[in-house]
């Protein structure tokens, strides 16, 4: 399960009637579900944008320091327009593509070898347990000493943030494909090809899918701290480079854009996963 | 009487004239900055006189008595850094260089030139030992390091422009002067712009160009946050008489040995210093003078960050420079005449022309 899913499924509990008001949202009938949600998930935001509105108004902080949203909003206009952001963007997006192709390759690997084997489960684990706890920054060091500063270094960091969840979720969607499935495939006498591709594959999918997901925004989250490190192009570096430059609306620009690619990420590869959820067998 | 008083008071007050420049209030601390660390880190600085003036304690002298506190802080993220603590109202004075002082004011942010900090200084693009990089053209396509934001990528740029080419010819990075040493002993950038004479002496690097020309290499200049300066100017006037002092004392070649020992504490070592300052007057390269070519030096700054497009906004000259407290300073030392004065060419005035 995954935070989102598990949230939407999720009782939530109301405030206790005798202690506090209870708090009626607005009735906003004839909407539709995904309209109230969409409501709702906004009110928050521009409560944000309406405090920031007032902090600019009222100079609560200098306005080198908080630029005010109006012209964040035009920075962001034109720097689509120079095709800027652009540039910068698809060089961001090349990163995560090439760690997501080797990561996510690297990952299934390992995850289906564990999950198929008993043997490989048991050399691999242990070693996969303790790989999965550094956080990609604690890699940073060693990563700088063998790959340079260059492209590789990148590519190889967000790699390794990709590997994790792509090698679990396999691991465990093949770990809980119903015994019954298994049974059958072997009262077939499936080979193991066919075990893989009849049985395991399809059973899986949708927890492999939660993986990917979970892999892309692990990518998504590491590339802008690699890119921090030493780069020329790319959204972390543009935003360090404004801060440098005290163009704050550039920054925040950047943060925009980041914070709106990875939920475009996430929610394009949940459409996905639910997709494949709706055949896979359930309820076992 | 007491009438009398409180109706001066109100005059005053609806004159817009604030008590306190009257009363000589005495801020609790003068917070001064460099845009810029020492090796590792250090807080420590050389290669100016306003170093000097932290290494000996000059400042702390002249307000020992009143009992105002002197702070010094030294931005590892340089002038960029300087310019958040300015807007953050951290500090009162800083050296900086041309590039974040143009940012600064081009986003608002308000200070006023009270002295130069040094000119004339050297510096060279240099490029690993081994490396096959010869000329400037060579430097295409490869990775440049440079701090962002500072002095050293507007100097960068003015060299590029002369030999035509842009900084997205090159693959140009964010780095301070130590990772940028680091990288380029283990090849990880292949040419860096720096001052450093060491690196050349220890066999690390070659110069493949040498940057001597005062048009391109700036000079560097000591602000007072303008707030400070309008709510204690008996203060702002303080500093620059010890700074002036200072300078007087650090021009003097006699005293040019014991210099290069005081700035070797930021870990940068000494023969650096004597390597950087060989052939050239002390008093020259630290002269503080706010003459023409400082002026048109700062005009030609403010141009070139915009063309090259660090600044969006239009950056105003009039009332930047302040040079009312060094020339009184300068009065009471008896030390007008003392540093010479240079054109808008960087060309030595004759002496008494000025006057």
């Amino acid at each position: 399960m995954n935070a989102i899913q598990s949230l939407d499924n999720a009782q939530v509990l109301e405030p206790l009637g005798s202690a506090l008001p209870r708090l009626h949202l607005p009735d906003c009938r004839g909407l539709t579900p995904l309209l109230k949600r969409l409501a709702y998930g906004l009110a928050f935001p521009l409560f944000l944008l309406f405090l920031w509105q007032t902090a600019t108004e009222r100079v609560w902080l200098p306005p080198q320091i908080l630029p005010e949203p109006a012209f964040v909003w035009e920075t962001l206009l034109d720097m689509l327009g120079t095709g800027e952001l652009k540039g910068h963007l698809l060089a961001s997006l090349q990163r995560v593509a090439w760690s997501l192709l080797i990561g996510g390759t690297l990952g299934l690997a390992i995850g289906f070898a564990m999950g198929l084997s008993r043997t490989a489960k048991a050399y691999l684990y242990p070693s996969f347990s303790l790989f999965s706890q550094f956080p990609v920054i604690a890699w940073s060091p060693l990563m700088i000493i063998f790959f340079g500063i260059d492209e590789a270094l990148k590519i190889s960091t967000i790699t390794v943030a990709v590997i994790v969840p792509f090698a679990v979720a396999t691991y465990k969607g093949i770990e809980n494909v119903p015994n019954k499935l298994m049974e059958v495939g072997r009262i077939y006498r499936f080979s193991f090809r066919q075990t893989l591709w009849h049985i395991a594959l399809p059973a899986a999918l949708p927890a492999i899918l939660g993986g990917v997901r979970q892999g892309a925004m692990q990518a998504w989250l590491a590339l802008v701290f690699v890119e921090l490190l030493a780069s020329s192009e790319g959204l972390g570096y543009l935003l360090v480079y404004s801060r440098n430059l005290m163009q704050l609306d550039v920054v925040m620009v950047c943060m925009a854009v980041i914070g709106a690619v990875g939920l475009l990420f996430d929610l394009a590869l949940t459409q996905l996963e639910r997709h494949f959820s709706k055949w896979a067998p359930k309820g076992y | 009487m007491k009438k009398i008083v409180s109706l001066a008071a109100a005059t005053l007050f609806s004159l817009g004239l604030p008590l306190s420049s009257f009363a000589q209030e005495n801020p609790k601390i003068i917070r001064l900055a460099f845009s810029g660390a020492g090796t590792g880190g250090k807080p420590a600085s050389g290669g100016s006189f306003l170093a000097t003036a932290h290494q000996k304690g000059e400042i702390e002298k002249e307000f020992e008595k009143d009992g105002i506190k002197v702070s010094w802080t030294f931005f590892v993220g340089a002038g960029p850094a300087t310019n958040e603590a300015l807007a953050l109202k951290k500090i009162d004075f800083a050296t900086q260089g041309d590039l974040p002082l143009t940012v600064a004011r081009s986003n608002g942010l308000r200070t006023r030139i009270i002295m130069k900090g040094s000119q004339f200084s050297r510096n060279y693009i240099v490029v690993p030992t081994a490396s096959p990089i010869k000329t400037i053209d060579d430097l295409k396509g490869k990775k440049f390091a440079v701090q962002k934001g500072t002095a050293g990528q507007l100097r960068l740029n003015r060299v590029l422009e002369k030999f035509g080419l842009k900084e997205s010819d090159l693959k140009v990075i964010d780095m301070n002067d130590d990772s940028a040493k680091a990288a380029l002993s283990t090849g990880d950038v292949d040419a860096y712009i720096t001052s450093s004479t060491d690196l050349v002496s220890r066999g690390l690097v070659r110069r493949i160009y040498k940057i001597d020309d005062p048009k391109v290499n700036a000079p560097s200049q000591i602000w007072v946050a303008e707030e400070f300066e309008t709510q204690y100017p008996h203060i702002v006037q303080r500093v620059v008489n010890a700074l002036v002092r200072t300078a007087a004392w650090a021009s003097e070649e006699k005293n040019r040995e014991e210099q290069y020992r005081l700035w070797a504490k930021t870990g940068t070592p000494y023969s650096d210093y004597k390597e950087d300052f060989k052939g050239d007057q002390m008093r020259d390269r630290l002269n503080p003078l706010l003459d023409e070519y400082y002026v048109s030096s700062l005009a030609k700054s403010v141009a070139e960050a915009k063309q090259f497009r660090f600044t969006r906004r239009e950056v105003q000259l009039a009332g930047w420079v302040e040079p009312k407290y060094l020339n009184q300073a300068l009065k009471e030392q008896k030390l007008e005449g003392y540093w010479d004065e240079f054109d808008a060419e960087a060309k030595r005035k004759k002496a008494g022309a000025a006057k």
